[in-house]
Protein backbone atom coordinates (compact mmCIF):
# COMPACT_ATOMS: atom_id res chain seq x y z
CA UNK A 1 0.00 0.00 0.00
CA UNK A 2 1.49 3.34 -0.95
CA UNK A 3 2.21 5.41 2.13
CA UNK A 4 1.73 8.83 0.71
CA UNK A 5 -1.99 8.46 0.20
CA UNK A 6 -4.32 8.67 3.13
CA UNK A 7 -7.19 6.26 2.94
CA UNK A 8 -10.62 7.94 2.85
CA UNK A 9 -11.67 6.40 6.19
CA UNK A 10 -8.71 7.96 7.97
CA UNK A 11 -9.86 10.88 10.16
CA UNK A 12 -8.90 14.26 8.85
CA UNK A 13 -6.05 15.67 10.85
CA UNK A 14 -5.90 19.36 11.69
CA UNK A 15 -3.24 21.37 9.89
CA UNK A 16 -1.12 22.02 12.98
CA UNK A 17 -0.82 18.36 14.03
CA UNK A 18 1.08 16.05 11.74
CA UNK A 19 -0.31 12.57 11.40
CA UNK A 20 2.07 9.64 11.78
CA UNK A 21 1.89 9.13 8.05
CA UNK A 22 2.99 12.70 7.40
CA UNK A 23 5.79 12.41 9.90
CA UNK A 24 6.98 9.23 8.24
CA UNK A 25 7.16 10.74 4.80
CA UNK A 26 8.56 14.11 5.81
CA UNK A 27 11.95 14.43 4.19
CA UNK A 28 13.56 16.19 7.07
CA UNK A 29 11.60 15.58 10.25
CA UNK A 30 12.61 17.70 13.20
CA UNK A 31 14.54 15.86 15.88
CA UNK A 32 11.49 16.17 18.07
CA UNK A 33 9.25 14.55 15.45
CA UNK A 34 11.82 11.90 14.65
CA UNK A 35 12.27 10.79 18.27
CA UNK A 36 8.64 11.20 19.14
CA UNK A 37 7.56 8.88 16.36
CA UNK A 38 9.92 6.23 17.65
CA UNK A 39 9.63 6.69 21.40
CA UNK A 40 6.33 8.45 21.90
CA UNK A 41 8.36 10.21 24.57
CA UNK A 42 7.13 13.79 24.25
CA UNK A 43 3.56 12.71 24.63
CA UNK A 44 4.54 11.02 27.85
CA UNK A 45 6.43 14.04 29.12
CA UNK A 46 3.62 16.39 28.11
CA UNK A 47 1.07 14.24 29.83
CA UNK A 48 3.07 14.41 33.04
CA UNK A 49 3.73 18.11 32.84
CA UNK A 50 0.05 18.77 32.14
CA UNK A 51 -1.06 16.68 35.11
CA UNK A 52 -3.97 18.58 36.67
CA UNK A 53 -3.41 19.87 40.20
CA UNK A 54 -6.66 20.41 42.07
CA UNK A 55 -6.99 23.83 43.71
CA UNK A 56 -5.36 23.88 47.14
CA UNK A 57 -2.47 21.60 46.18
CA UNK A 58 0.79 23.22 47.16
CA UNK A 59 3.76 22.85 49.45
CA UNK A 60 2.54 19.69 51.16
CA UNK A 61 2.55 17.89 47.83
CA UNK A 62 6.23 18.58 47.22
CA UNK A 63 7.43 15.84 49.59
CA UNK A 64 7.09 13.03 47.06
CA UNK A 65 9.32 14.80 44.61
CA UNK A 66 11.87 15.57 47.33
CA UNK A 67 11.85 11.91 48.30
CA UNK A 68 12.49 10.85 44.70
CA UNK A 69 15.40 13.25 44.50
CA UNK A 70 16.92 12.04 47.75
CA UNK A 71 16.55 8.42 46.64
CA UNK A 72 18.26 9.25 43.35
CA UNK A 73 21.05 10.85 45.40
CA UNK A 74 21.39 7.67 47.43
CA UNK A 75 21.68 5.69 44.23
CA UNK A 76 24.40 7.91 42.83
CA UNK A 77 26.41 8.26 46.04
CA UNK A 78 25.98 4.54 46.68
CA UNK A 79 27.37 3.81 43.24
CA UNK A 80 30.43 5.93 43.96
CA UNK A 81 30.93 4.29 47.36
CA UNK A 82 30.57 0.81 45.87
CA UNK A 83 33.56 1.55 43.65
CA UNK A 84 35.72 2.01 46.72
CA UNK A 85 34.10 -0.48 49.06
CA UNK A 86 35.07 -4.10 49.55
CA UNK A 87 32.71 -6.37 51.50
CA UNK A 88 35.17 -8.52 53.47
CA UNK A 89 35.66 -8.70 57.22
CA UNK A 90 39.10 -7.09 56.97
CA UNK A 91 38.69 -5.09 53.82
CA UNK A 92 35.30 -3.55 54.59
CA UNK A 93 36.62 -1.58 57.51
CA UNK A 94 39.82 -0.62 55.71
CA UNK A 95 37.99 0.43 52.58
CA UNK A 96 35.56 2.61 54.52
CA UNK A 97 38.48 4.07 56.42
CA UNK A 98 40.07 4.80 53.06
CA UNK A 99 36.87 6.43 51.85
CA UNK A 100 36.87 8.56 54.98
CA UNK A 101 40.52 9.49 54.99
CA UNK A 102 41.99 8.75 51.61
CA UNK A 103 40.28 11.42 49.59
CA UNK A 104 38.75 14.73 50.69
CA UNK A 105 35.63 14.17 48.60
CA UNK A 106 35.24 10.59 49.84
CA UNK A 107 34.19 11.69 53.29
CA UNK A 108 31.69 14.12 51.79
CA UNK A 109 30.18 11.52 49.47
CA UNK A 110 29.86 9.08 52.34
CA UNK A 111 28.33 11.87 54.40
CA UNK A 112 25.74 12.44 51.70
CA UNK A 113 24.91 8.74 51.75
CA UNK A 114 24.75 8.42 55.53
CA UNK A 115 22.79 11.63 56.17
CA UNK A 116 20.73 10.99 53.08
CA UNK A 117 19.37 7.84 54.70
CA UNK A 118 18.35 9.81 57.78
CA UNK A 119 16.75 12.55 55.73
CA UNK A 120 14.89 10.02 53.62
CA UNK A 121 13.36 8.45 56.70
CA UNK A 122 12.26 11.91 57.93
CA UNK A 123 10.76 12.92 54.59
CA UNK A 124 9.08 9.55 54.15
CA UNK A 125 7.47 9.85 57.56
CA UNK A 126 6.25 13.37 56.74
CA UNK A 127 4.90 12.14 53.40
CA UNK A 128 3.11 9.20 55.03
CA UNK A 129 1.63 11.44 57.75
CA UNK A 130 0.33 13.93 55.19
CA UNK A 131 -1.40 11.18 53.23
CA UNK A 132 -2.75 9.66 56.43
CA UNK A 133 -4.26 12.82 57.89
CA UNK A 134 -5.62 13.96 54.54
CA UNK A 135 -7.22 10.55 54.06
CA UNK A 136 -5.77 10.49 50.56
CA UNK A 137 -5.68 6.69 50.63
CA UNK A 138 -9.41 6.46 50.15
CA UNK A 139 -11.03 4.96 47.08
CA UNK A 140 -9.66 4.64 44.41
CA UNK A 141 -6.18 5.23 45.81
CA UNK A 142 -5.95 2.26 48.20
CA UNK A 143 -3.23 0.52 46.24
CA UNK A 144 -1.17 3.68 45.89
CA UNK A 145 -1.05 3.71 49.71
CA UNK A 146 -0.25 -0.01 49.95
CA UNK A 147 2.65 0.33 47.52
CA UNK A 148 3.79 3.39 49.50
CA UNK A 149 3.90 1.33 52.70
CA UNK A 150 5.97 -1.29 50.87
CA UNK A 151 8.40 1.45 49.80
CA UNK A 152 8.64 2.59 53.42
CA UNK A 153 9.60 -0.92 54.49
CA UNK A 154 12.16 -1.24 51.70
CA UNK A 155 13.70 2.01 52.93
CA UNK A 156 13.99 0.60 56.46
CA UNK A 157 15.57 -2.53 54.95
CA UNK A 158 18.16 -0.35 53.24
CA UNK A 159 18.99 1.23 56.54
CA UNK A 160 19.29 -2.07 58.39
CA UNK A 161 21.55 -3.70 55.80
CA UNK A 162 23.60 -0.57 55.16
CA UNK A 163 24.36 -0.13 58.83
CA UNK A 164 26.54 -3.27 58.90
CA UNK A 165 28.67 -2.44 55.89
CA UNK A 166 31.39 -0.29 57.57
CA UNK A 167 32.09 -3.29 59.85
CA UNK A 168 32.96 -1.17 62.84
CA UNK A 169 31.87 -1.79 66.41
CA UNK A 170 28.58 0.04 65.99
CA UNK A 171 27.80 -1.91 62.84
CA UNK A 172 28.75 -5.30 64.20
CA UNK A 173 26.88 -5.06 67.47
CA UNK A 174 23.75 -3.46 66.07
CA UNK A 175 23.57 -6.30 63.56
CA UNK A 176 24.29 -8.97 66.16
CA UNK A 177 21.37 -7.71 68.22
CA UNK A 178 19.23 -6.89 65.20
CA UNK A 179 19.52 -10.36 63.70
CA UNK A 180 18.91 -11.93 67.10
CA UNK A 181 15.52 -10.25 66.90
CA UNK A 182 14.67 -12.62 64.05
CA UNK A 183 15.81 -15.42 66.34
CA UNK A 184 13.12 -14.59 68.88
CA UNK A 185 10.35 -15.66 66.52
CA UNK A 186 8.75 -18.92 67.58
CA UNK A 187 9.59 -22.11 65.62
CA UNK A 188 11.27 -20.56 62.58
CA UNK A 189 13.35 -18.03 64.55
CA UNK A 190 16.67 -19.86 64.79
CA UNK A 191 16.60 -20.98 61.17
CA UNK A 192 15.68 -17.52 60.00
CA UNK A 193 18.53 -16.01 61.97
CA UNK A 194 21.04 -18.47 60.49
CA UNK A 195 19.66 -17.73 57.04
CA UNK A 196 19.96 -13.97 57.49
CA UNK A 197 23.44 -14.23 58.97
CA UNK A 198 24.63 -16.80 56.45
CA UNK A 199 25.89 -18.86 59.38
CA UNK A 200 25.60 -19.09 63.11
CA UNK A 201 27.55 -15.98 63.89
CA UNK A 202 27.71 -12.56 62.32
CA UNK A 203 30.73 -12.93 60.04
CA UNK A 204 32.08 -12.80 56.52
CA UNK A 205 28.94 -14.27 54.95
CA UNK A 206 26.68 -11.88 56.84
CA UNK A 207 28.57 -9.04 55.28
CA UNK A 208 28.37 -10.39 51.72
CA UNK A 209 24.70 -11.19 52.20
CA UNK A 210 23.84 -7.75 53.50
CA UNK A 211 25.89 -6.17 50.74
CA UNK A 212 24.10 -8.15 48.02
CA UNK A 213 20.73 -7.27 49.51
CA UNK A 214 21.70 -3.63 49.93
CA UNK A 215 22.96 -3.08 46.40
CA UNK A 216 20.84 -5.52 44.37
CA UNK A 217 17.70 -6.84 46.01
CA UNK A 218 16.49 -3.64 47.65
CA UNK A 219 17.28 -1.26 44.77
CA UNK A 220 15.41 -3.55 42.38
CA UNK A 221 12.46 -3.70 44.76
CA UNK A 222 12.56 0.04 45.32
CA UNK A 223 12.58 0.80 41.61
CA UNK A 224 9.72 -1.54 40.91
CA UNK A 225 7.57 -0.21 43.75
CA UNK A 226 8.41 3.40 42.94
CA UNK A 227 7.48 2.96 39.28
CA UNK A 228 4.19 1.38 40.33
CA UNK A 229 3.56 4.12 42.90
CA UNK A 230 4.13 6.89 40.34
CA UNK A 231 2.01 5.12 37.76
CA UNK A 232 -0.83 4.89 40.28
CA UNK A 233 -0.43 8.51 41.36
CA UNK A 234 -0.71 9.59 37.74
CA UNK A 235 -3.53 7.21 36.99
CA UNK A 236 -5.74 8.51 39.81
CA UNK A 237 -4.31 12.03 39.93
CA UNK A 238 -3.53 13.88 43.14
CA UNK A 239 -6.28 13.72 45.74
CA UNK A 240 -6.12 17.39 46.64
CA UNK A 241 -7.26 19.03 49.87
CA UNK A 242 -9.70 17.32 52.20
CA UNK A 243 -12.34 19.94 51.55
CA UNK A 244 -12.49 20.68 47.83
CA UNK A 245 -11.51 24.29 47.28
CA UNK A 246 -12.89 26.83 44.88
CA UNK A 247 -11.12 27.38 41.64
CA UNK A 248 -9.85 25.54 38.61
CA UNK A 249 -7.23 22.82 38.56
CA UNK A 250 -3.83 24.07 37.44
CA UNK A 251 -1.31 22.21 35.32
CA UNK A 252 1.62 20.67 37.16
CA UNK A 253 4.05 22.63 35.01
CA UNK A 254 5.19 25.25 35.81
CA UNK A 255 3.49 26.29 39.09
CA UNK A 256 3.72 23.12 41.16
CA UNK A 257 7.01 22.07 39.61
CA UNK A 258 8.47 25.39 40.76
CA UNK A 259 7.38 24.71 44.35
CA UNK A 260 8.84 21.20 44.04
CA UNK A 261 12.13 22.64 42.83
CA UNK A 262 12.34 25.06 45.78
CA UNK A 263 11.75 22.27 48.28
CA UNK A 264 14.24 19.98 46.51
CA UNK A 265 16.82 22.75 46.62
CA UNK A 266 16.17 23.25 50.32
CA UNK A 267 16.35 19.50 51.06
CA UNK A 268 19.55 19.00 49.12
CA UNK A 269 21.00 22.11 50.78
CA UNK A 270 20.26 20.69 54.22
CA UNK A 271 21.78 17.37 53.17
CA UNK A 272 24.96 19.03 51.93
CA UNK A 273 25.20 21.14 55.07
CA UNK A 274 24.81 18.11 57.34
CA UNK A 275 27.39 16.12 55.37
CA UNK A 276 29.91 18.93 55.60
CA UNK A 277 29.36 19.91 59.19
CA UNK A 278 28.88 16.43 60.66
CA UNK A 279 31.07 14.01 58.69
CA UNK A 280 30.12 10.39 59.31
CA UNK A 281 32.13 8.65 61.97
CA UNK A 282 33.87 5.32 61.91
CA UNK A 283 34.43 3.58 65.18
CA UNK A 284 37.00 0.91 66.01
CA UNK A 285 36.91 -2.21 63.85
CA UNK A 286 34.32 -4.81 64.81
CA UNK A 287 35.42 -6.83 67.82
CA UNK A 288 33.16 -9.74 68.74
CA UNK A 289 34.74 -10.03 72.20
CA UNK A 290 34.92 -6.33 72.92
CA UNK A 291 33.23 -5.50 76.19
CA UNK A 292 33.49 -1.76 76.00
CA UNK A 293 30.69 -1.29 73.55
CA UNK A 294 26.99 -0.91 74.20
CA UNK A 295 25.17 -1.60 70.97
CA UNK A 296 22.62 0.89 69.75
CA UNK A 297 20.75 0.76 66.49
CA UNK A 298 20.27 3.64 64.05
CA UNK A 299 18.10 6.32 65.67
CA UNK A 300 14.90 5.40 63.87
CA UNK A 301 15.00 1.89 65.28
CA UNK A 302 15.49 3.24 68.80
CA UNK A 303 11.75 3.13 69.47
CA UNK A 304 11.78 -0.63 69.07
CA UNK A 305 14.96 -0.84 71.13
CA UNK A 306 13.26 1.01 74.00
CA UNK A 307 10.16 -1.12 73.66
CA UNK A 308 12.36 -4.18 74.19
CA UNK A 309 13.60 -2.79 77.49
CA UNK A 310 10.14 -2.63 79.00
CA UNK A 311 9.03 -6.09 77.90
CA UNK A 312 8.88 -8.64 80.71
CA UNK A 313 11.15 -11.66 80.44
CA UNK A 314 10.00 -14.14 77.85
CA UNK A 315 7.77 -11.64 76.10
CA UNK A 316 10.39 -10.08 73.88
CA UNK A 317 8.64 -11.47 70.82
CA UNK A 318 5.90 -8.93 71.55
CA UNK A 319 8.32 -6.10 70.94
CA UNK A 320 10.31 -7.74 68.17
CA UNK A 321 7.55 -9.17 66.02
CA UNK A 322 4.00 -8.83 67.30
CA UNK A 323 3.76 -5.07 67.83
CA UNK A 324 5.83 -4.07 64.75
CA UNK A 325 3.88 -6.66 62.77
CA UNK A 326 0.58 -5.20 63.94
CA UNK A 327 1.67 -1.68 63.06
CA UNK A 328 2.82 -2.74 59.59
CA UNK A 329 -0.28 -4.79 58.81
CA UNK A 330 -2.43 -2.04 60.29
CA UNK A 331 -0.77 0.46 57.99
CA UNK A 332 -1.31 -1.76 54.97
CA UNK A 333 -4.98 -2.19 55.82
CA UNK A 334 -5.75 1.42 56.75
CA UNK A 335 -7.76 2.08 53.56
CA UNK A 336 -10.10 -0.79 54.47
CA UNK A 337 -10.15 -0.23 58.23
CA UNK A 338 -11.20 3.38 57.78
CA UNK A 339 -14.76 2.98 56.51
CA UNK A 340 -15.77 6.63 56.75
CA UNK A 341 -17.05 8.07 53.49
CA UNK A 342 -15.47 11.44 54.12
CA UNK A 343 -11.77 12.16 53.93
CA UNK A 344 -12.14 14.90 56.53
CA UNK A 345 -10.34 14.07 59.82
CA UNK A 346 -13.39 15.21 61.79
CA UNK A 347 -15.40 12.35 60.30
CA UNK A 348 -12.71 9.75 60.83
CA UNK A 349 -12.46 9.87 64.65
CA UNK A 350 -11.32 6.33 65.29
CA UNK A 351 -8.75 6.16 62.54
CA UNK A 352 -7.30 9.49 63.57
CA UNK A 353 -7.27 8.60 67.28
CA UNK A 354 -5.68 5.18 66.69
CA UNK A 355 -3.17 6.59 64.22
CA UNK A 356 -2.22 9.42 66.53
CA UNK A 357 -1.79 7.00 69.43
CA UNK A 358 0.59 4.82 67.41
CA UNK A 359 2.51 7.84 66.16
CA UNK A 360 2.82 9.23 69.71
CA UNK A 361 3.94 5.85 71.04
CA UNK A 362 6.65 5.51 68.40
CA UNK A 363 7.63 9.16 68.86
CA UNK A 364 7.92 8.97 72.64
CA UNK A 365 9.83 5.68 72.55
CA UNK A 366 12.22 7.04 69.93
CA UNK A 367 12.76 10.24 71.89
CA UNK A 368 13.39 8.24 75.04
CA UNK A 369 15.99 6.20 73.17
CA UNK A 370 17.66 9.28 71.79
CA UNK A 371 17.83 11.02 75.17
CA UNK A 372 19.32 7.97 76.88
CA UNK A 373 23.01 8.69 77.29
CA UNK A 374 25.15 5.89 75.93
CA UNK A 375 28.49 7.21 77.29
CA UNK A 376 27.46 6.03 80.77
CA UNK A 377 27.61 2.46 79.56
CA UNK A 378 31.05 2.97 78.19
CA UNK A 379 32.35 4.43 81.43
CA UNK A 380 30.81 1.62 83.41
CA UNK A 381 32.36 -0.93 81.11
CA UNK A 382 35.78 0.59 81.28
CA UNK A 383 35.69 0.54 85.07
CA UNK A 384 34.59 -3.05 85.27
CA UNK A 385 37.12 -4.27 82.83
CA UNK A 386 39.81 -3.42 85.34
CA UNK A 387 38.12 -5.13 88.24
CA UNK A 388 37.76 -8.42 86.40
CA UNK A 389 40.99 -10.18 85.69
CA UNK A 390 41.31 -11.20 82.06
CA UNK A 391 43.87 -13.92 81.78
CA UNK A 392 44.63 -14.45 78.17
CA UNK A 393 45.45 -17.90 77.02
CA UNK A 394 47.28 -18.39 73.76
CA UNK A 395 48.31 -20.22 71.66
CA UNK A 396 45.64 -22.80 71.31
CA UNK A 397 46.33 -26.45 71.91
CA UNK A 398 43.37 -28.56 70.90
CA UNK A 399 41.81 -31.59 72.40
CA UNK A 400 40.60 -34.05 69.82
CA UNK A 401 36.89 -33.82 69.62
CA UNK A 402 35.30 -37.13 70.32
CA UNK A 403 31.85 -37.90 71.45
CA UNK B 1 2.61 4.33 17.82
CA UNK B 2 0.51 1.47 16.49
CA UNK B 3 -2.95 1.79 17.91
CA UNK B 4 -4.26 -1.45 16.55
CA UNK B 5 -4.82 -0.11 13.05
CA UNK B 6 -1.64 -1.19 11.28
CA UNK B 7 -1.67 -3.83 8.57
CA UNK B 8 -0.39 -6.57 10.84
CA UNK B 9 -2.92 -5.85 13.56
CA UNK B 10 -5.84 -5.70 11.18
CA UNK B 11 -5.06 -8.91 9.34
CA UNK B 12 -4.13 -11.14 12.23
CA UNK B 13 -5.78 -14.51 12.73
CA UNK B 14 -6.77 -16.12 16.00
CA UNK B 15 -6.21 -19.77 16.90
CA UNK B 16 -9.78 -21.04 16.88
CA UNK B 17 -9.37 -24.77 17.49
CA UNK B 18 -10.18 -24.95 21.22
CA UNK B 19 -8.17 -28.13 21.78
CA UNK B 20 -5.08 -26.77 20.15
CA UNK B 21 -5.57 -23.46 21.90
CA UNK B 22 -5.72 -24.98 25.36
CA UNK B 23 -2.81 -27.31 24.59
CA UNK B 24 -0.69 -24.35 23.59
CA UNK B 25 -1.58 -22.26 26.61
CA UNK B 26 -1.00 -25.11 29.07
CA UNK B 27 2.34 -25.81 27.43
CA UNK B 28 3.39 -22.19 27.80
CA UNK B 29 2.48 -22.34 31.48
CA UNK B 30 4.35 -25.59 32.04
CA UNK B 31 7.45 -24.41 30.20
CA UNK B 32 7.49 -21.16 32.17
CA UNK B 33 7.22 -23.06 35.44
CA UNK B 34 10.07 -25.35 34.41
CA UNK B 35 12.24 -22.38 33.48
CA UNK B 36 11.47 -20.61 36.77
CA UNK B 37 12.19 -23.80 38.68
CA UNK B 38 15.43 -24.20 36.76
CA UNK B 39 16.58 -20.78 37.89
CA UNK B 40 15.30 -20.69 41.42
CA UNK B 41 15.95 -24.22 42.67
CA UNK B 42 19.73 -23.95 42.61
CA UNK B 43 19.70 -20.30 43.67
CA UNK B 44 17.49 -20.89 46.69
CA UNK B 45 19.42 -24.04 47.55
CA UNK B 46 22.64 -22.05 47.49
CA UNK B 47 21.29 -19.13 49.51
CA UNK B 48 19.85 -21.53 52.07
CA UNK B 49 22.99 -23.69 52.36
CA UNK B 50 24.04 -22.22 55.73
CA UNK B 51 20.95 -23.85 57.21
CA UNK B 52 22.32 -27.30 56.51
CA UNK B 53 25.66 -26.80 58.24
CA UNK B 54 25.73 -28.68 61.50
CA UNK B 55 27.89 -27.22 64.21
CA UNK B 56 30.80 -29.48 65.20
CA UNK B 57 32.35 -29.47 68.63
CA UNK B 58 35.74 -27.85 68.92
CA UNK B 59 37.58 -28.28 72.22
CA UNK B 60 40.03 -25.64 73.24
CA UNK B 61 42.44 -25.56 76.13
CA UNK B 62 41.75 -22.26 77.83
CA UNK B 63 43.28 -22.26 81.30
CA UNK B 64 44.77 -24.41 84.04
CA UNK B 65 42.28 -25.72 86.56
CA UNK B 66 44.22 -24.34 89.52
CA UNK B 67 44.22 -20.83 88.12
CA UNK B 68 40.65 -20.42 89.27
CA UNK B 69 40.02 -20.67 93.02
CA UNK B 70 36.92 -22.58 94.06
CA UNK B 71 33.92 -20.24 94.07
CA UNK B 72 35.55 -17.68 91.83
CA UNK B 73 34.49 -16.48 88.39
CA UNK B 74 37.05 -15.62 85.74
CA UNK B 75 36.68 -13.94 82.38
CA UNK B 76 38.83 -15.98 80.03
CA UNK B 77 39.71 -15.00 76.50
CA UNK B 78 40.90 -17.53 73.99
CA UNK B 79 41.61 -17.62 70.33
CA UNK B 80 40.43 -20.26 67.93
CA UNK B 81 40.76 -20.83 64.24
CA UNK B 82 37.29 -20.84 62.75
CA UNK B 83 35.95 -21.18 59.27
CA UNK B 84 34.13 -17.95 58.49
CA UNK B 85 32.48 -18.37 55.12
CA UNK B 86 35.21 -18.36 52.49
CA UNK B 87 38.07 -17.83 54.95
CA UNK B 88 39.64 -19.33 58.03
CA UNK B 89 40.28 -16.70 60.63
CA UNK B 90 41.59 -16.59 64.13
CA UNK B 91 38.78 -15.32 66.21
CA UNK B 92 38.82 -14.31 69.80
CA UNK B 93 36.25 -15.67 72.19
CA UNK B 94 35.34 -14.97 75.77
CA UNK B 95 33.80 -17.25 78.36
CA UNK B 96 33.15 -16.76 82.04
CA UNK B 97 34.42 -19.75 83.99
CA UNK B 98 32.89 -20.39 87.38
CA UNK B 99 34.56 -22.98 89.54
CA UNK B 100 32.32 -24.98 91.82
CA UNK B 101 33.77 -27.51 94.26
CA UNK B 102 32.96 -30.40 91.94
CA UNK B 103 32.89 -28.85 88.47
CA UNK B 104 33.65 -25.88 86.27
CA UNK B 105 30.95 -24.16 84.26
CA UNK B 106 31.59 -21.95 81.22
CA UNK B 107 29.05 -19.22 80.56
CA UNK B 108 28.76 -17.61 77.16
CA UNK B 109 29.06 -13.82 77.31
CA UNK B 110 26.08 -13.25 75.01
CA UNK B 111 23.02 -12.08 76.91
CA UNK B 112 20.16 -14.50 76.39
CA UNK B 113 17.88 -11.61 75.59
CA UNK B 114 19.28 -10.26 72.34
CA UNK B 115 22.92 -11.16 72.48
CA UNK B 116 24.66 -8.11 73.89
CA UNK B 117 27.97 -8.72 75.57
CA UNK B 118 27.44 -9.08 79.32
CA UNK B 119 29.91 -8.01 82.02
CA UNK B 120 30.74 -9.64 85.30
CA UNK B 121 30.79 -7.43 88.37
CA UNK B 122 32.99 -9.17 90.87
CA UNK B 123 31.93 -7.08 93.87
CA UNK B 124 28.23 -7.79 93.32
CA UNK B 125 28.76 -11.31 91.99
CA UNK B 126 26.43 -10.46 89.14
CA UNK B 127 26.43 -10.24 85.37
CA UNK B 128 25.07 -7.03 83.90
CA UNK B 129 23.85 -6.52 80.37
CA UNK B 130 24.31 -2.99 79.00
CA UNK B 131 21.55 -3.19 76.43
CA UNK B 132 18.21 -3.55 78.15
CA UNK B 133 19.33 -3.91 81.73
CA UNK B 134 19.35 -7.69 82.13
CA UNK B 135 20.99 -8.99 85.34
CA UNK B 136 22.19 -12.56 86.03
CA UNK B 137 23.60 -14.00 89.23
CA UNK B 138 26.97 -15.75 89.40
CA UNK B 139 25.31 -19.08 88.58
CA UNK B 140 23.93 -17.60 85.38
CA UNK B 141 20.32 -17.38 86.58
CA UNK B 142 18.24 -14.37 85.63
CA UNK B 143 17.86 -11.93 88.50
CA UNK B 144 15.99 -9.17 86.72
CA UNK B 145 15.33 -7.57 83.37
CA UNK B 146 14.11 -8.95 80.09
CA UNK B 147 16.36 -12.00 79.50
CA UNK B 148 14.07 -15.01 79.11
CA UNK B 149 16.42 -17.66 80.48
CA UNK B 150 19.68 -18.35 82.28
CA UNK B 151 23.03 -17.77 80.59
CA UNK B 152 23.96 -20.26 77.91
CA UNK B 153 26.74 -22.67 78.79
CA UNK B 154 29.60 -24.13 76.85
CA UNK B 155 30.49 -27.75 77.47
CA UNK B 156 33.59 -28.12 79.66
CA UNK B 157 36.02 -31.01 80.05
CA UNK B 158 38.92 -31.27 82.40
CA UNK B 159 41.93 -33.26 81.35
CA UNK B 160 45.33 -33.38 83.10
CA UNK B 161 44.51 -30.30 85.15
CA UNK B 162 43.65 -28.20 82.07
CA UNK B 163 40.22 -26.80 81.33
CA UNK B 164 38.93 -27.46 77.82
CA UNK B 165 35.93 -25.53 76.55
CA UNK B 166 33.80 -26.44 73.57
CA UNK B 167 33.81 -23.34 71.43
CA UNK B 168 30.35 -24.21 70.15
CA UNK B 169 27.39 -23.61 72.37
CA UNK B 170 25.64 -26.59 73.82
CA UNK B 171 22.11 -27.09 72.60
CA UNK B 172 20.71 -26.21 75.99
CA UNK B 173 19.12 -23.09 74.50
S1 LIG C 1 20.39 -7.99 75.27
FE1 LIG C 1 20.76 -8.13 77.36
S2 LIG C 1 19.03 -7.29 78.23
FE2 LIG C 1 18.61 -7.18 76.08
Amino acid sequence: MPHDVLSPEEPVVGKHVKSEQEQLVADRPSIKDWTDLRLGWWGFVRKNLDEPMPPGVGWWQTLGNLLMTLLAFQFVTGLALAMFYSPGTESAYLSVKHINEGHPVGLFVRGLHVWGSTLIVCVTVAHVLRVFFWGSYKKPRELTWVVGVMIFNVILGFSFTGYLLPWDQKAFWATTVGTRIAGTLPVVGQGLMTLIRGGEEVGALTLTRFYAIHIMVLPAALMGFTALHLYLVRRHHIAGPVVPQKGEPVKFYPNQLFKDAIVVLLGVGILAYMSLSMPPSLEAIADPTGADFAPRPEWYFLGMYELLKIMPAGWEVLATAVIPGFVTVGMLLVPWIDRAKSRHPAYRHWTIVAGTAVILMIGIMTLKGILETPPEHKAAHAAEKVSVGTPEVTPVPRLESGR
Amino acid sequence: MCEGNCENCKNQKVETDPKRRSFLSWSVGAINLAVLGGIFTPVIGFIGSPLRQKPKDDWIDVIGQDEIPVGATREVRFKAKVVDGYQTVTREYVVFLKRYPEKIVAFDPACTHLGCRILYKDDQKKYLCPCHGGVFDEDGKVVSGPPPRALTEHAVRIKDGRVFVDRRLTDAT
